[in-house]
């Protein structure tokens, strides 16, 4: 073992503490640190990652305190997986933003990177804590550091943006502060396997209050309709790398949360159920909200919420593989959403609206990043041999066996209306005239951007033409969600073993 | 190393190389380009035998590569025209921007076709399937021409038909485990009924958009006229067999097991009576050679699935026979199109006449090509259609026989009006600049034209593989009841020997030829087209007199009823309603917070009340 | 020696129709000089046009495609010539009689007019465009309920061949314009439009196209023309006479059974004015395509 789940949290944090202190010796030491920060985080959760997959998850206990009482991280396959695609994520957008904002002052960079390391590190946080008041800690200092980013850009709209981000985080801290409450009156105990170990002891009509209280409060986090309103605009506002992050790291944190507490916190049974259902009206709403956006980062925020739909879709299906499709779909939003997200803005720079319509023609002038958008654009949409094909497939073949054919239906009938938009700003990219008075002035992206946005798409293409490469580690995280039982003795063992 | 998998491997690295060399020189980018088409083409024909096969696993899924002697058929169809449109577009394409795309989009579309026909499982073909539909949406939307209309409908279309045909793959997938077309064809008879509907009617849905089958045809129009012409001959010439390949698979394959099945065969039958029908009356309609020949070939298409509908030996025989007729002339015909658009720079009947002494080897190879779209013999497109007629009346298709010679009698309409539109008629000053196209367009149309009249000729030569294909299809050998090397039998013993024909109408030609033509061509002198006799006078050199503004104006009034209702209004009303209600659903989003946070105690609320519903508690 | 015997055949075959073919059409001038009550010329003046017109010299052309024009036109009839059986046994024209199919000889039919068409549009006369885009209109409205009629009956004898058809009335003794009427009436329907009598004589139209097609030929071509429109006049006669009416065991049976069905439509064109393209075709639509339907029925049920 490399080093302990703990230092995931824990450096960043430190590293926050200590970058203004640093930034005062040399300015870029603001820039180089987090990025220091985030490659460690990465390299150590990919080899944590790594051992877990060969030996079983690390149960890590805080302050010696044993479960259930004391707070416990767990990294098992499935949380080690998240943790490892946010942790690289997190690394890419800040080799996306190394250079981002050169020229203007030093403070608002430092406050970006910061928040950024900040945002990553809570996220990797929900993941990784087996508590739930812990959670929601976790959920805060990711809240707080979005606001923040969101408001970067300090304008009227970015303002805007950012309150009603905070006004429906600050619904969602409530919400969740309550249902934390209501459990631990119910049953005296804050840890998750504690929870779910005991969740059969608990009142119905107490267990359903909390639940519904968990939903509402994580689904904000989640981007479920209707609790979703503040992500179209804390997408658009943000800086470009920021919404590659809230799409690829934050909600994946959300989901996760969500998912956790479906399957391994509460027993009811209609919650799967309940997931598909919200999962297809969100997709299904999101999609076709999608296809009439002016804005492209707008479109695709609408995307993002969508894929996130499909995501809990995938999950509701209830089986094994279903799990597996929506972990891969996961992951493939996570590498291509970015990508988008990252091209885009480029596309875009140069633009006061950022208008699709502002885009004719780009393709000629900035054929890197137009390639990157394109290829994200094929890929997301599910065509094969790209990324997204793969888990579309798995969706569909999960939710075949299971016989849902109407929602197979359903979910092709979204995927046409999804390749409609997409297409159309590829077209316009491509095979539109380019106008110098209605396009945007082309913005050459700089070098540590392009690698970015390389690295994401030649995992698109590697996935595409040899999805195996993850299929495995997939496989192993999709059974550790599924055995609720195991991970409750994984965690209430340590305890033993501690005690004794 | 497997010869399967090298033949894929260079033609990705192939559609690579070309696109990064496109960046650099334009001479290498060209071979290379040429290359990646023949060097597999060689491979395939020499290094891979039929029934040799690869497996591997992807994603949990086992798969199979390997060809068959079905899809032997249409490899010649994809490799063939690939080969020689490739050659052509070489010379078509010169001096175009962004050729590294266009060639490496091509080669991809080759590829994705030999794909398909080289994949044993349901996944690869999906996946090569899709292949093939992007990189042909890439190829319409290349010039950048009503993009956002023509392209997006494509893509809807062929989205909408890949996605129906992935639902029937998964489907399959949770009722067999398994992704082998094979086991699909053997789980079949077990299927529910309900499923035993399902499964053909999605997959017809998928391969009725690409094979143009009325009602999934509205694209056609569209994409075949605005891809560049020297991709155009292969999307319409071979990609479209893409669909008629599957339609085969699915009708002899699958739904041919269960009793039902004869009413599929009749509804696709029908359906390719109608696209036959539709398609001939509005090419006849049209006054750009592009659309002209794009409508006609889904009329074409339709004669190919009516022939696969009615599903006879004689008849799946004649639709495969046409299959390989239809590539070779109309992949002739549009390549001469583009080489009339490179010369003249238009399409348009109404603007371009009298090319015919400008571009003679042009005029021919499109002469010899209409004739054999007509089916008129000694050519093959006759050989085709004769057998068609002759499966039609032989299986009791009584009326489908009358509309589908009704739409080939109709065909000389338009075959007629390309001729004429183009080559004949008054020679315009305007034109009088105009070359031959370059040896390397030219010579792709010649070497099909002959194959066009060789195939004629000697249809054993094609019908011994279609033979072949049919019996792994499970048909009877035909060998000798139908057809021998160049000599056709009908179905009631009577026979036409081709030979005799073709000899007595070359031996009265040459006759005719040579002692009136010939003679009298050189005793007599030229005069131009403005030298005729119109009610008396002779018309001044600035006076335009072709006729070519309402060319078929009268027939067009006689069938106007028949035309009248049109499917296409109906999709483009659905897409806009659709855009309204998708508009409407966009106001969800407010924009305002509050709104937001209502929504939130809203949805928490509504939760609460439906608990009981929702959770079981 | 046989070859010998087809060759002489076919060349006493090409004899006997252009004969007959041009002999006919002197025929229809005087009978329709006499219906307009004028006298008209003789019935041997057709034979006098055609040869003053060979004795032409022509001085210009066109191009090749329009003196290819009429080239195909005759090749076209003479080929049809030879798969249509003359008489029933063969007789004096052993052809290819036994080796012709009814679909073969229906596209064997248009190679020809389109072969002229294209000689036609080369000469750059609008008149001459016009007049073929009006034929092949026309063609498309009379081929329907002769189809029909066709398919009607290979549906009821069970084959495509015109032996075949011949041999079974042979065998039922009644030919197959009272065993198949509905057929016979579609077929005679279609025969107005497949001679280009009036009402139908849209292609020629004297006094709107100029003689549309053929308005820039003359001389030898012209002379091509004439004698392969009555080549290909005979043989249609032959075909209607082999496929309804049994056939003729000697020549003048043959010439009986033709110069009566030719009244058909010579006599129905000389008492009505010329219809529009339209009008002509949606005249085929209607009760043509009528009875054509009801030669199906009838040869589905029976």
């Amino acid at each position: 073992m490399v080093g302990s789940p703990v230092l995931l949290i824990a450096i960043p944090l430190l590293a926050a503490f200590l970058i203004p202190l640093l930034g005062m010796i040399w300015k870029e030491l603001v820039r180089i640190i987090p990025g220091l920060v985030l490659a460690y985080m990465m390299i150590l959760s990919a080899s944590l990652l790594y051992y877990v997959l060969e030996n079983g998850p690390i149960i890590e206990v805080l302050a010696g305190w044993r479960p259930p009482i004391g707070i416990n991280l767990v990294f098992s396959p499935f949380t080690g997986f998240l943790a490892t695609i946010m942790t690289f994520l997190g690394f890419i957008v800040w080799l996306y933003s190394y250079r981002f904002k050169r020229n203007v002052e030093f403070e608002p960079s430092k406050k970006y990177f910061i928040f950024l390391m900040m945002l990553v590190a809570g996220s990797v946080g929900i993941v990784l804590t087996g508590d739930i008041f812990n959670q929601f800690v976790f959920i805060e200092i990711v809240g707080i550091s979005a606001y923040a980013l969101t408001a970067f850009y300090t304008g009227r709209n970015a303002a805007e943006a950012s309150f009603k981000y905070l006004l429906m985080g600050s619904l969602s801290a409530s919400a969740l502060l309550i249902a934390i409450a209501i459990i631990y009156s119910q049953l005296g105990t804050l840890n998750m396997a504690d929870i779910a170990d005991n969740i059969h002891l608990m009142d119905p009509r107490f267990k359903v209050i909390a639940m519904i209280l968990f939903i509402v409060g994580l689904g904000i986090e989640a981007e479920i309709f209707p609790l979703n309103g503040w992500a179209p605009d804390a997408y658009t506002e943000a800086p470009g790398p920021i919404g590659a992050a809230f799409a690829g790291i934050v909600v994946k944190a959300g989901v996760y949360a969500m998912v956790r507490m479906v399957f391994t916190l509460f027993d009811v049974s209609g919650a799967v159920d309940f997931l598909l259902i919200i999962g297809l009206i969100t997709l299904i709403i999101a999609e076709t909200t999608a296809l009439r956006q002016e804005q492209l980062k707008r479109m695709l925020a609408y995307s993002s919420i969508g894929q996130m739909g499909l995501v809990f879709v995938a999950f509701g299906i209830g089986t094994t593989e279903g799990i597996f499709a929506a972990l891969f779909l996961m992951l493939n939003h996570a590498i291509i959403k970015p990508l988008l997200f990252f091209s885009g803005s480029y596309l875009v720079f140069n633009s006061k609206d950022k208008k699709i319509s502002e885009m004719n023609g780009l393709g000629k002038y900035m054929p890197m990043t137009a390639a990157f958008f394109a290829l994200g654009s094929f890929a997301i949409v599910g065509l094969p041999p790209f990324a997204g094909f793969w888990s579309k497939l798995s969706i569909l073949t999960a939710a075949a066996n299971e016989g849902m054919l109407l929602i197979i239906a359903l979910i092709l009938m979204v995927s046409v209306v999804e390749i409609v938009y997409y297409f159309r700003v590829v077209n316009r990219i491509y095979f539109f005239k380019f106008d110098k008075v209605t396009s945007v002035v082309p913005h050459k992206p700089r070098i540590n951007a392009v690698i970015a946005m390389a690295v994401l798409g030649i995992l698109i293409l590697v996935i595409g033409f040899y999805p195996d490469a993850v299929t495995g580690v997939l496989h192993q995280a999709s059974d550790d969600l599924q055995n609720t039982q195991q991970y409750i003795n994984n965690v209430l063992s340590v305890g033993q073993t501690l005690t004794n | 190393m497997e010869m399967i998998y090298l033949i894929f491997i260079i033609f990705l690295g192939g559609a690579v190389a070309t696109y990064l060399l496109g960046k650099i020189n334009g001479v290498l980018r060209d071979i290379t380009f040429l290359a990646t088409l023949i060097v597999p083409a060689v491979l395939f024909y020499t290094q891979v035998s039929i029934g040799q096969t690869v497996d591997f696993s992807m994603s949990g899924m086992n798969l199979q590569w390997g060809i068959t002697d079905f899809g032997y058929i249409f490899a010649y169809i994809v490799l063939g025209l690939g080969v020689l449109a490739g050659i052509y577009a070489v010379a078509a394409m010169k001096g175009k921007e962004n050729l590294g795309f266009f060639y490496s989009n091509y080669i991809l579309s080759i590829m994705a076709m030999m794909g398909i026909l080289f994949s044993r499982d349901l996944v690869s073909f999906f996946i090569f399937w899709e292949i093939m539909t992007w990189s042909s949406y890439l190829m319409v939307v290349f010039s950048g021409k009503d993009v956002q209309k023509v392209g997006i409908k494509y893509f809807i279309f062929s989205a909408v038909g890949a996605y129906a045909m992935l639902m029937a793959i998964v489907t399959t997938y949770s009722l067999t485990g398994s992704m082998m077309i094979d086991s699909l064809v053997t789980a079949y008879p077990g299927f529910d009924f309900s499923m035993q509907l399902l499964i053909p009617i999605l997959l017809l849905i998928g391969f009725g958009v690409k094979s143009a089958m009325m009602p999934l045809h509205v694209w056609a129009s569209g994409s075949y006229s605005h891809a560049p012409m020297a991709y155009t001959a292969v999307f319409s010439g071979a990609l479209s067999k893409m669909g008629i390949y599957g339609m085969i698979i699915v009708i002899v394959s699958l739904v041919s097991q269960i009793p039902e099945g004869h009413w599929f065969r009749e509804v696709i039958a029908w359906l390719g009576g109608i696209t036959a029908v539709g398609g001939t009356l509005w090419a006849v309609a049209q006054d750009d050679a592009k659309k002209l020949l794009a409508y006609s070939s889904v009329a074409q298409l339709g004669y190919i699935i009516v022939g696969v509908g009615v599903g006879t030996p004689l008849a799946m025989l004649a639709a495969l026979f046409m299959a390989v007729m239809h590539g070779l002339f109309k992949g002739t015909l549009f390549m001469a199109v583009g080489a009339i658009e490179k010369q003249t720079g238009t399409t348009n009947f109404t603007e371009v006449t009298g090319l015919i002494r400008k571009m003679p080897l042009t005029f021919l190879a499109s002469l010899m090509s209409i004739i054999a779209l007509a089916g008129i013999p000694p050519l093959g497109g006759f050989i085709g259609k004769w057998m068609l007629y002759e499966s039609l009346v032989g299986s009791d298709h009584y009326m489908l026989v009358i509309v589908v010679f009704f739409s080939s009698t109709a065909a000389f309409l338009y075959c007629y009006k390309f001729l004429f539109g183009f080559f004949l008629g008054q020679e315009e000053p305007e034109w009088a600049h105009v070359k031959e196209a370059p040896a390397m367009m030219v010579v792709p149309m010649i070497i099909m034209a002959i194959g066009s009249f060789i195939l004629g000729v000697f249809p054993g030569l094609i019908l011994n593989p279609i033979d072949a294909g049919l019996q792994e299809l499970g048909y009877a050998s035909t060998q000798g009841r139908y057809w021998e090397m160049s000599m056709l039998f009908n179905e009631w013993g009577d026979k036409v020997v081709l030979q005799p024909i073709l000899y007595t109408i070359i031996a009265v030609f040459v006759f005719f030829f040579v002692f009136v033509v010939a003679k009298n061509f050189k005793k007599t002198r030229y005069v131009s087209t403005k030298d005729i006799s119109s009610s008396g006078e002779i018309p001044k050199a600035h006076e335009n007199l072709t006729f070519s503004r309402g060319f078929f104006q009268p027939f067009l009034r006689a069938v106007e009823p028949l035309m009248k209702h049109q499917i296409d209004p109906l999709y483009t009303g659905f897409g806009r309603g659709m855009e309204a209600i998708f508009d409407f659903v966009r106001r969800i989003y407010t924009g305002n917070g509050q709104t937001y946070a209502l929504y939130a105690i809203i949805f928490a609320v509504l939760l609460l009340i439906f608990k009981n519903q929702l959770f079981g508690l | 020696m046989e070859l010998l015997t087809h060759i002489l055949g076919a060349i006493a075959t090409v004899i006997l129709a252009f004969v007959v073919g041009m002999s006919y059409g002197g025929i229809v001038r005087k009978i329709t000089a006499r219906v307009h009550n004028r006298i008209g010329p003789p019935w041997y003046q057709n034979f006098i046009d055609a040869f003053k017109l060979y004795g032409k010299t022509t001085a210009i052309h066109h191009g090749w495609m329009q003196i290819m024009g009429p080239a195909f036109l005759m090749v076209s009839s003479v080929v049809t010539l030879m798969f249509i059986p003359v008489l029933t046994n063969g007789g004096w024209f052993p052809n290819l009689n036994f080796e012709g199919d009814l679909i073969f000889l229906l596209y064997l039919m248009v190679f020809g007019p389109l072969g002229m068409a294209l000689g036609a549009g080369q000469t750059g006369n609008p008149n001459s465009a016009i007049g073929v885009t009006r034929g092949l209109s026309q063609m498309v409205g009379f081929e329907i309920p002769w189809v029909m009629a066709l398919v009607a009956l290979m549906i009821q004898f069970d084959t495509t061949s015109i032996t075949g058809l011949m041999e079974a009335q042979a065998q039922s003794g009644t030919w197959n314009m009272f065993s198949s009427p509905f057929a016979f009436i579609a077929a005679v329907l279609a025969m107005l439009g497949m001679f280009r009598y009036s009402p139908f004589d849209i292609v020629g139209a004297p006094t709107e196209l100029a003689s549309g097609p053929v308005s820039e030929n003359g001389g030898k071509y012209l002379f091509t023309m004439m004698s392969s429109g009555s080549i290909f006049a005979f043989v249609k006669l032959t075909l209607y006479v082999d496929i309804f009416m049994g056939g003729a065991d000697n020549l003048v049976i043959l010439l009986l059974k033709t110069f009566s069905i030719y009244m058909i439509p010579v006599l129905y064109g000389i008492v009505s004015p010329r219809y529009r393209t339209e009008q002509a075709i949606r005249f085929f639509w209607g009760w043509p395509l009528f009875f054509g339907v009801l030669a199906l029925i009838y040869a589905s049920i029976f």
